[in-house]
């Protein structure tokens, strides 16, 4: 009926009839359906947490994270601080002795399964056969079950006995200890000069690389960068107290950033919020915009761009009204990380940068930490030995798959052009080969850090075991959990921030 | 043990191979070693490491296994334990039930699937060399007794000596596929009844060692088994001359979904039921939802039924949705199973419109919507019903039937959880999105042992006063969700590897959004997806071993904890671990070899 109407008018008129009734509006249908779902889960959220608070409160438990600085009551088997005075300085051991493992078995399990991987593609066939026998049978064991076996293991090995006088290596049932190479006192203030060295290295190799790129022949890329780091380290491992001073610029960081007011910094993170969303929406726009000029927006457009300014306001909310003590934290937290890159120069420090230590044996057991050998207990080893070896295995075959993945025609062009079998395999084949390596091996490493948390079946004092040593002392089972998450997640994010920065790096240079 | 094993087979193996391929048919070993082991200096020289490493390391693993200390009565006495826990002896019948029919199952798909490749005899001689071989090379360098030593190289030299006679009288031969399942059969029926493996028992509290072969109820059963299952292949076989197929092959995917958790449930639950209530109440409910639900489904899904279809089902769910509000107001009772049935329901009536086509494709989706009210109802009964007799210890589900239960559930719980998720992550919708990624990237962002923890001990917590969950259910729930976080990630990566032409495609053709998913995206997107779903599920069933910390009496704590503080066994954890790490890697390989021929047969990566 409508179209039949007078034809000046007529476009009008069949879009308004066109346009379908709200209740069949597909825009308004999908936003409807997606409002509907996000309030359902923020009110069972909302629903579960008043539980839990209720059914706290029921027991006595307060629930706020003012226990952190009570006293712990606990000791831990090892770690830097084996009796905490407080239940926050116990995690924190906790956490640092997670991290020790993870990375001990980042680096181990990487060169393993490296070396396992490359005798997987060898020729020779013992070593391939070794190599594949090796990865099949670990990897379809359970890593906890290999984590036993090896506690199992280490605790019936013999006892240390009396030792008089330091020793290179020890096994033992009460650990292995090895000699450490440590930081000493001047260490920060050398690596001054490490990076120093490292920088006018990188920009000297860079200047080489250029004039080698029109000039051609053979230039030092090497060989004179190298040479410049090298002068850096033996110089600065000499004069490195001159640098102490860097240490009061850091302290004035710290009083600077100790001296900003609360509402300037919760206004800092407002302007952020909405600066984030004022560019999301310009970039949204831009993103609709064709030389022809702006795009007709839809009504999905509108809604996307009035979701971001909401975003921005809860933010804003969420900092001035919910939760004001955040900034005060963020700032706190900043103040006390300057002042402890302070605190690591100057005041006395001018010893040696690096120094080294055999195992000290007293009393039949190696000393806990600090400037001893280098000791891991049988908890620590057992972790060590199972994720290292169960990591390894996956690791081989991630190698082995990057390194098959590079199409044969790439190594046949490098033999044509007469590289040399190790030049072919580093200029042409790994770089190719790591773009393949780098994700899965990423998800590798953030497993051995996910799994160190299985120390919780030998007893070491990871921060899972004193996560529930602590929450067993004081039912505070729901923040330990929130301190638990925020950490393994801040693992994660970092890890995979390190491997995707490492990722687009390689990507680059593949084009 | 197993993994030099397997080494030392393929070690002959490849030399059998190697004395008969035809690239080198008239060179010995000698030539094979020059061209594989010496060719050069670098290859020297990794034969000459390789061969110390390993020659170590077998030394080093057989001093574990002939330890002094090791006693391996532990674990001999200790079998019933590790695998069934504390299973009352005399409702064993049911788990021979079980196995009995998982046997038959998977003797009939054998049929189904038509499997019957021919086994070369050289090949299969060939590997038992390797094992006589292997078995003289334990022999030479355990650190054992020389009556075992020499026992050792004997048994091996003789079954090495017997493979290659076969090789040489009939190594070209090839075996049938029931020929070859039949001689392992008849091994492992030699094997129970003539092996010296002693009788150990406990018998009022002491360890006995009888001496003679197995225990009559071990054997006995198993040889019924190993029968059964050659026997269900024959009538499987004839069974497909009768019946087609592809009806045989439908028939036994869906067994193998939801079969396992009938049998587990049989394992699990007392089948005297309360029968008054099942005839006067449970039954009557499945029929009423069975035949009104499907009349109401079926009309449903007429093509063009137009706006009164979509009131209709939009009333369906408002119903549903009053019956848990006036649940949670405590207005009027209702059975839950009612309400989850109601609820069910709507879900299927608001998808009805989807479904509608022909009238084959209706009853289709009427048959699905039968079989979910029949299987969950049957399930939704076996869980009220009261548990099996009652035994003294507490938990007496546990052993390696508990890991294997635990790893089923998980997978079949996490798998519609990871589709929803997968597909809620890479949908067009922001928030969905946006609630899918912050869900999935969390759970994956923490270790699975916190989770466990938080359900076991926080999950009462969060309930209302008087719900209750028992803290295997609140481990079981946590670790579900858990791999659904995975698992939809996995199917993520096949959704992803779907062409933008098929999308076009059904759009072309007019199909909902609903239709596109379910009928072009999903079936193409899991296709692409098995192997990785396998290897979700190897994973999933080794990880279960975690549970061992927050509780569970999986085989980890039993090997490691229960049998260790027995009085006779004080602290002997050894060879159990060592044990248990024989059973993870038959069944882990065997799924990881399974998935690989899979893979292979699916075609997933060369097309």
């Amino acid at each position: 009926m409508a179209t039949t109407a007078v034809p000046g008018s007529a476009p009008n008129r069949i879009k308004r009839h066109q346009r379908p009734p709200i209740w069949r509006n597909v825009t308004v249908l999908k936003w409807g359906v997606q409002i509907i779902v996000l309030v359902l889960v923020i009110a069972a959220f909302l629903f579960l947490s008043t539980q839990a608070v209720n059914n706290l409160d029921q027991r006595g438990i307060p629930v706020d994270y003012g226990w952190v600085d009570g006293p712990a009551n606990i000791q831990l088997g090892e770690g830097i601080d084996t009796v905490p005075n407080t239940a926050g300085r116990a995690l924190w051991a906790g956490m640092v002795t997670t991290l020790r493992l993870a990375s001990a078995g980042i680096i181990a399990s990487t060169i393993l399964g490296v070396l396992i991987g490359l005798a997987r593609l060898s020729h020779n066939w013992i070593a391939n056969r070794a190599a594949s026998t090796y990865i099949e049978t670990i990897r379809n064991i359970p890593v906890l079950v290999q984590i036993l076996l090896w506690f199992a293991i280490l605790t019936s090995l013999g006892d240390l006995g009396e030792v008089s006088s330091p020793g290179w290596v020890y096994v033992s049932k009460k650990g292995i200890s090895l000699p450490r190479v440590f930081f000493a006192d001047g260490f920060y203030q050398w690596m001054v000069f490490v990076i120093v060295g490292a920088a006018l290295a990188m920009y000297v190799r860079r200047r080489i690389q250029a004039k080698q790129a029109v000039e051609g022949g053979t230039a030092p890329t090497a060989s004179v960068p190298l040479s410049i780091l090298a002068v850096f380290m033996i110089v600065g491992w000499f004069i490195n107290p001159i640098v102490s001073p860097v240490g009061k610029i850091f302290d004035g960081i710290a009083s600077v950033w100790g001296g900003i007011p609360q509402p300037a910094m919760q206004s800092i993170i407002s302007v952020a919020a909405v600066l984030a969303s004022v560019i999301w929406i310009k970039n949204f726009l831009d993103s609709r915009r064709s030389p022809a000029g702006l795009a007709k927006l839809t009504d999905d457009d509108w809604f996307r761009m009035i979701f971001s300014g909401v975003l921005a306001l809860l933010a804003i909310l969420f900092v001035w009204v919910v939760w004001p003590g955040l900034s005060s934290w963020i700032i706190n937290s900043g103040r006390d990380f300057w002042e402890l890159a302070g605190n690591k120069f100057g005041g006395g420090r001018d010893n040696q940068p690096l120094d080294a230590m055999r195992p000290t044996v007293s009393e039949g057991r190696f000393s806990n930490y600090g400037p001893t050998g280098w000791t891991m207990t049988v908890f620590f080893a057992s972790l060590f030995f199972g994720l290292v070896l169960y990591t390894a295995s996956f690791i081989a075959e991630i190698v082995r798959g990057g390194i098959l993945a590079v199409a044969k025609g790439q190594s046949e062009a490098a033999a044509a052009l007469g590289l040399s079998r190790t030049q072919a395999l580093r200029k042409v084949i790994l770089p190719q080969a790591f773009r393949v390596i780098m994700p899965p091996l990423g998800n590798q490493y953030l497993n051995i850090t996910k799994n160190t948390s299985l120390a919780i079946a030998v007893g070491l004092s990871d921060v899972v075991q004193v996560g529930q040593s602590v929450y067993n002392k004081n039912n505070q089972t729901l923040a330990v959990f929130g301190i638990w998450m925020a950490f393994f997640l801040a693992c994660s994010l970092t890890i995979s921030a390190v491997v995707n920065f490492i990722n687009g790096r390689l990507a680059i240079v593949e084009r | 043990m197993t993994d030099f094993g397997s080494d030392a087979s393929n070690l002959t193996l490849v030399l059998a191979e190697a004395d008969s391929a035809p690239e080198v048919p008239s060179h010995g070993p000698v030539d094979w070693a020059k061209q594989h082991l010496f060719s050069s200096l670098s290859n020297t020289v990794q034969t000459a490491l390789f061969t110390v490493v390993i020659l170590g390391i077998v030394r080093w693993l057989l001093g574990l296994v002939f330890d002094e200390v090791t006693s391996w009565d532990a674990v001999a006495t200790n079998l019933r334990l590790l695998f069934t826990y504390n299973y009352p002896a005399d409702q064993y019948i049911r788990i021979w039930f079980t196995v009995g029919t998982l046997f038959v199952a998977a003797a009939l798909s054998i049929a189904a699937w038509g499997v019957d490749p021919k086994v070369n005899v050289g090949k299969l001689a060939g590997k038992i060399l390797g094992v006589g071989a292997f078995l003289v090379v334990i022999g030479i360098m355990a650190p054992t007794s020389n009556t075992i030593k020499t026992g050792l190289i004997v048994v091996g030299l003789v079954v090495a000596a017997l493979s290659f006679g076969l090789i040489k009288l009939a190594g070209e031969r090839d075996l049938t596929f029931f020929a070859f399942l039949s001689l392992v059969g008849a091994f492992w029926i030699a094997v129970l009844w003539l092996t010296p493996f002693g009788r150990n028992e406990f018998i009022d509290g002491a360890v006995v060692n009888a001496g003679g072969t197995i225990n009559p109820t071990t054997k006995v059963p198993w040889t019924i088994l190993i029968l059964l299952f050659l026997g269900s292949v024959l009538v499987g076989r004839m069974l497909v001359r009768v019946i087609p197929p592809t009806l045989l092959r439908l028939f036994m995917v869906l067994f193998w979904v939801v079969g396992p958790a009938f049998l587990i449930f049989l394992v699990l639950r007392d089948p005297m039921f309360d029968w008054d209530k099942v005839v006067k109440v449970d039954i009557p409910l499945a029929i009423g939802f069975t035949v009104l639900g499907g009349a109401l489904l079926y009309w449903l899904t007429k093509p063009g039924l137009g706006e009164i279809g979509r009131i209709v089902a939009a009333s369906t769910l408002g119903i549903a949705a009053i019956n848990w509000i006036a649940a949670f107001l405590g207005l009027y009772s209702m059975l839950q199973k009612t309400r989850v049935s109601f609820l069910a329901l709507a879900l299927f009536a608001l998808a009805a419109t989807t479904f509608a086509g022909e009238k084959s494709a209706r009853l289709r989706f009427v048959g699905a919507w039968v079989g979910l009210v029949l299987v969950g109802h049957w399930l939704i009964t076996g869980i009220n019903t009261a548990s099996t007799l009652d035994i003294a210890a507490p938990p007496f589900l546990g052993g390696f039937t508990l890991t294997l239960a635990i790893s089923y559930y998980v997978m079949l719980a996490s798998f519609p959880l990871g589709i929803m998720l997968a597909l809620a992550r890479t949908s067009s919708l922001p928030i969905f999105r946006v609630l899918a990624t912050i869900y999935i990237e969390f759970v994956r962002g923490v270790p699975l042992i916190t989770i466990l923890f938080f359900f076991s001990v926080m999950l009462p917590l969060f309930l209302p006063g008087r719900m209750e969950i028992s803290e295997l259910a609140a481990v079981f729930l946590g670790y579900a969700l858990f791999s659904a976080a995975y698992m939809a990630e996995n199917i993520r990566g096949g959704l992803q590897s779907i062409r933008r032409g098929q999308f076009e495609a059904s759009d072309a053709l007019g199909l909902t959004t609903a239709q596109r998913t379910i009928f072009i995206v999903l079936p193409q997107a899991l296709r692409v997806t098995i192997p990785n779903l396998v290897g979700q599920a190897i994973a999933t069933f080794k990880e279960t071993s975690l549970i061992a910390i927050v509780g569970g009496f999986d085989i980890l704590r039993v090997a490691y904890q229960t049998i260790p503080s027995q009085p006779d066994f004080l602290g002997q954890n050894r060879p159990a671990l060592l044990f248990i790490c024989v059973i993870y890697w038959v069944f882990a390989y065997s799924m990881s070899r399974a998935s690989r021929n899979l893979e292979a047969k699916l075609g997933v990566g060369t097309r």
